[in-house]
């Protein structure tokens, strides 16, 4: 188990500390910490980034950085919240791990969070035609809603 | 029942079109064509390319992105084509009716001849769907 370790390691760029159960703890950064952050979960203790998810919380947008330790089990979340409702912006990690590349591409069509560093930021999975700024994962998502067929009974009888 | 449409459904060749599915239906038409159900001894066979099909199977809820290669596909397509419906999703949308990416059912796309729902159809479902949809041609 490393996560003594990496807690003292991190001393000072991180709050609370969560451990869920003995293989999966929850901590949040600053999001200006994210890539030192990081270097030293890559670097120091060889863990690999397994994921990246994020969730429109409604006031604030919420990153979690997935990190493994292979040889321990353990899992570390690393939570990053972006409180800025226009124009959210956070540090790429693709400089250090080539395949967040697609996973930031996603994370950008979905929730309109801007990459810094990112190379190429296009949609990954939404068609190209898709209309700028309207990101269908926020909160404020504006779609057209089509009546359904029970629906159109309803108003009839 | 002229010469053409006698022609037509001796061998019907199918050509399979996947707009988005979640493999579930695919599966079920590969099991139609392997050894089990094998369609292949009514003449039916699955085609590479779809310049040489008759039929399109289409299984998956039709999204915004695979529209726009559906319909090339389906103009590629030599006319007589007729078009089946595989599964529940491009019959009606399925639970992705809300979906931010859906755009219409496949019928108000393009027109539908056989409708096989199900989630997904057995294969026999299958096999029934194209026996209807060979009446259907046969007895114009």
């Amino acid at each position: 188990m490393i996560k003594d370790e990496v807690k003292k390691k991190l001393e000072g760029k991180f709050k609370d500390w969560f451990v869920k159960n003995p293989r999966r703890i929850y901590f949040t950064i600053d999001k200006s910490n994210l890539r030192s952050v990081a270097e030293v979960l890559y670097k120091d203790f060889k863990m690999r980034l397994s994921t990246v998810s994020g969730v429109d919380n409604g006031d604030n947008f919420e990153l979690i950085y997935h990190f493994g330790s292979d040889k321990t089990g353990e899992l570390f979340n690393v939570r990053v919240f972006v409180y800025e409702r226009h124009n959210p912006e956070v540090d790429s990690l693709v400089p250090m791990f080539r395949a967040t590349e697609w996973v930031e591409r996603e994370i950008h069509e979905m929730l309109g969070i801007k990459f810094i560093g990112h190379p190429d930021l296009k949609h990954l999975l939404l068609d190209h035609d898709w209309p700028e700024g309207n990101y269908p994962l926020r909160k404020t998502c504006i779609l057209e809603k089509k009546p359904y067929p029970q629906d159109k009974e309803d108003e009839n009888g | 029942m002229g010469l053409k449409e006698k022609i037509i459904t001796k061998s019907l060749w199918v050509y399979h079109v996947s707009a988005g599915s979640c493999n579930n239906c695919d599966i079920e038409i590969l099991d139609c064509l392997t050894p089990r159900f094998d369609i292949e001894r009514f003449g039916m066979q699955l085609v590479g390319s779809v310049r040489h099909a008759d039929v399109l199977l289409v299984t998956g809820a039709m999204n915004k992105k695979s529209l726009k290669r559906f319909k090339r596909v389906y103009e590629q397509a030599p006319k007589p084509c007729f078009v089946v419906a595989v599964g529940t999703c491009p019959c009606s949308q399925h639970m992705f009716r809300p979906s931010y990416s859906m755009e219409a059912p496949l019928d108000e796309i393009i027109p539908v001849d056989v409708y096989i729902p199900g989630c997904p159809p057995k294969p026999e479902a299958i096999i029934a769907g194209i026996v209807k949809l060979i009446e259907k041609v046969t007895k114009k």
